[in-house]
């Protein structure tokens, strides 16, 4: 028994080697940043993306590209997450892949945190700049303070050529035009370099005497005092002025080489320029909304009323970045990512044309793959089960009005 | 050989033996410090050590002397009052700073592509022999920690100018003024540091106009003896040797 137990003793430790070892050879690059792990309630009921447009699929090394668009600052922003009063217009790409030459809300450049209102629209633009090749899933993302990243949409774009080659010149307001990429790299080299040169200096001298034993030894038979020669306190002096004197004349020359510094900046950018939609003539009332968990399915009951002077038809929901399509109204021309793109994943149990003045019932399905592979299902497991979206009706004239619908959601398991 | 007996025949083995031991112990120090140490700096001291566009003369100022004078001041303690060593802080924060260099170099470098003009680390190391001399010097842990402790919270920042004053330079980007560290923070992106975390150029110090560093490194040296005097009893604490039998210490 005692040999059989060794044995499978043994074989399980080599197991766990060989494992281990094999492990070792498996280290996939983490190329995009987990935005279906993020609760679905937050990428649903807080920033709402929509009209995103990626100027380029493949750029190369130092050419640039921008994300744009648009996104609705939710309304019905979730008690659990604090309000967007201090957010940051970012970009969600694994490290510095590009650098973001620029980013815009409403024209205004936003290098810094801004304040946004519950239930406004934004017009927002990043341009960014090809560093590093390669194959990179390329996100809109909102930082909120107190609230996380909270990521848009993303897609991938290829980066060519190789990052040796990437300049990145600023001309600073003294007039010096530099290669940010590498500036001022070698002064950082030089004076750590200097300094760690007279810490081991420091170091040397008294490590190359004997140490732990005889000293120990010393100390312990009251003979310590012993141990500190004049001329160790002599060296010691040189070395306490002499950093003195380097740190101050350092200092000094660097003052007078530097004469124009300016000191960090920071703060808040309040009163962003918001975007006009067209004001909605639509009312929707949402009389429930359940979620069919095997049919990956979302369906809605909604009375509509078109309080405008023209026909509309139900043409595409939107919710956490995934847009279901009624391709009878309305049909993707941006090329916008197939995985977030149900094209005919909106069905609308009457989608004739409402008639100005109609007020109309209707059972609306969006049902998708994208609802398991976003993890948007797992809505039911949030701790505030409600579903938000956006509504596009469009009329004859290809005009599109936006109505934000907010909810309760039941699941149904059978 | 019974366990009387000497485990060295002559004078010369010994000392050799002694010599073999110095390294060993001095490479396990080392090494041990670098690694807490590291943990310890990288917890506190964090993103005002890791990015130029947090290396403010406010927070940067105050921040960072405060929370690396612990290792210092507890390692001097264990070296000085055992073996009158006065290497202690320098010996940290050559540790801690090889430590950072290697995580900067090959981490954020090598790893995610930060330029390292822009995740250097502090340098630490004026305060740090001056902080040992002192010691040396005085032969007391109070002077030390009083002299020794501010000279450590005022060295650092003119210890660091020369580094990040090129970054200091004023640009004009997009019709807004910033300093190319600034830039630096704005174009290499950071997908989990928004710019709102960062903690810049706040405080009430406001009515000393442009010179508030040398007030925050004032500050920041006054701190920097309370935390000396803590850590230093923490060193001498964990220096004791109760724990093995019949030592009188």
């Amino acid at each position: 028994m005692k040999i059989i137990k060794d044995k499978v003793a043994k074989l399980s430790f080599v197991a766990l080697l060989v494992a281990m070892a094999t492990a070792m050879f498996y280290a996939p690059a983490a190329s995009a940043h987990g935005e279906k792990s993020q609760a679905a309630f937050m990428r649903m009921r807080t920033i709402h993306w929509f009209d995103l447009n990626w100027s380029k699929e493949e750029v190369a090394v130092n050419e640039t590209m921008t994300i744009s668009g648009k996104f609705l600052v939710f309304a019905g922003w979730p008690e659990t997450v604090d309000k967007p009063e201090v957010s940051f217009l970012n970009v969600g790409i694994p490290g510095p892949v590009f650098i973001r030459a620029g980013s815009w809300i409403g024209g205004q450049l936003v290098p810094r945190s801004v304040s946004l209102e519950l239930g406004e629209v934004y017009e927002f633009k990043v341009l960014l700049k090809a560093r590093r090749p390669g194959d990179w899933h390329v996100h809109s993302m909102m930082n909120v303070q107190g609230g996380g990243p909270i990521i848009g949409p993303g897609k991938w774009v290829t980066v060519t050529g190789s990052m040796s080659q990437f300049v990145n010149p600023v001309t600073t307001l003294t007039g010096q035009t530099i290669n940010l990429e590498n500036y001022a790299l070698d002064n950082v080299y030089f004076w750590h370099a200097v300094w760690f040169a007279i810490a081991f200096a420091w170091l040397l001298f008294w490590i190359k005497r004997p140490l732990f034993v005889p000293r120990h030894i010393a100390v312990s038979t009251g003979k310590a005092d012993s141990l500190i020669s004049a001329g160790d306190k002599k060296v010691g002096m040189l070395f306490g002025v002499g950093t003195m004197v380097i740190v101050a004349a350092s200092m000094a020359s660097t003052n007078e080489k530097y004469p124009v510094t300016t000191p960090l900046q920071a703060g808040l950018l309040r009163g962003m320029k918001t975007y006009q939609m067209p004001e909605s003539t639509v009312s929707v009332k949402v009389d429930d909304a359940t979620y069919r968990v095997p049919g990956r399915a979302m369906q809605m009951t909604l009375t509509v009323t078109n309080n405008g002077d023209s026909a509309i038809r139900l043409g595409e929901f939107n919710t956490a970045g995934v847009r279901f399509l009624d391709p009878a109204v309305h049909e993707d021309d941006t090329n916008y990512p197939d995985d977030l793109l149900a094209e005919e994943g909106l069905t609308v149990s009457d989608n004739s044309p409402l008639a100005p003045g109609e007020t109309r019932t209707i059972e609306v399905t969006a049902s998708d793959a994208a609802w398991e592979v976003y993890r948007l299902a797992d809505l039911i497991y949030d701790p505030d089960s409600r579903f938000a979206g956006l509504l596009f009706f469009w009329d004859a004239n290809g005009n599109r009005q936006l109505v934000t619908v907010d909810a309760p959601l039941i699941p149904t398991f059978i | 050989m019974s366990a009387s007996q000497s485990a060295v025949r002559s004078r010369a083995e010994a000392v050799q033996v002694s010599r073999t031991f110095d390294w060993m112990i001095l490479f396990t120090l080392f090494t041990a410090v670098l690694g807490g140490y590291h943990i310890h700096y990288m917890l506190t001291g964090g993103d005002w050590d890791f990015w130029t566009d947090w290396k403010d003369r406010r927070l940067w100022v105050t921040v960072a002397p405060i929370v690396s004078i612990t290792f210092p001041a507890a390692v001097q303690a264990c070296l000085w009052w055992r073996y009158r060593l006065p290497v202690g802080a320098t010996l940290s924060v050559v540790a801690l700073m090889i430590g950072e260099w290697i995580n900067r170099y090959m981490n954020f470098w090598g790893w995610t592509y930060f330029p390292v003009n822009i995740c250097f680390p502090s340098n630490l190391l004026p305060g740090a022999i001056v902080l040992d001399v002192v010691l040396m010097l005085g032969n007391s842990m109070t002077l030390t920690a009083v002299i020794g402790g501010l000279a450590y919270g005022l060295l650092f920042y003119p210890g660091n100018w020369p580094v990040i004053a090129p970054l200091h330079v004023p640009v004009e980007y997009n019709g807004m003024m910033m300093t190319l560290a600034d830039l630096q923070g704005y174009h290499y992106v950071r997908t989990g540091t928004p710019e709102y975390i960062r903690m810049v150029e706040k405080g009430t110090l406001r009515t000393f106009g442009k010179d508030v560093a040398p007030v925050s490194a004032f500050f920041s040296g006054f701190v920097s003896i309370i935390i000396y005097f803590l850590w230093h009893f923490f060193g001498r604490w964990f220096a004791k040797t109760d724990f093995i039998a019949d030592d009188a210490s």
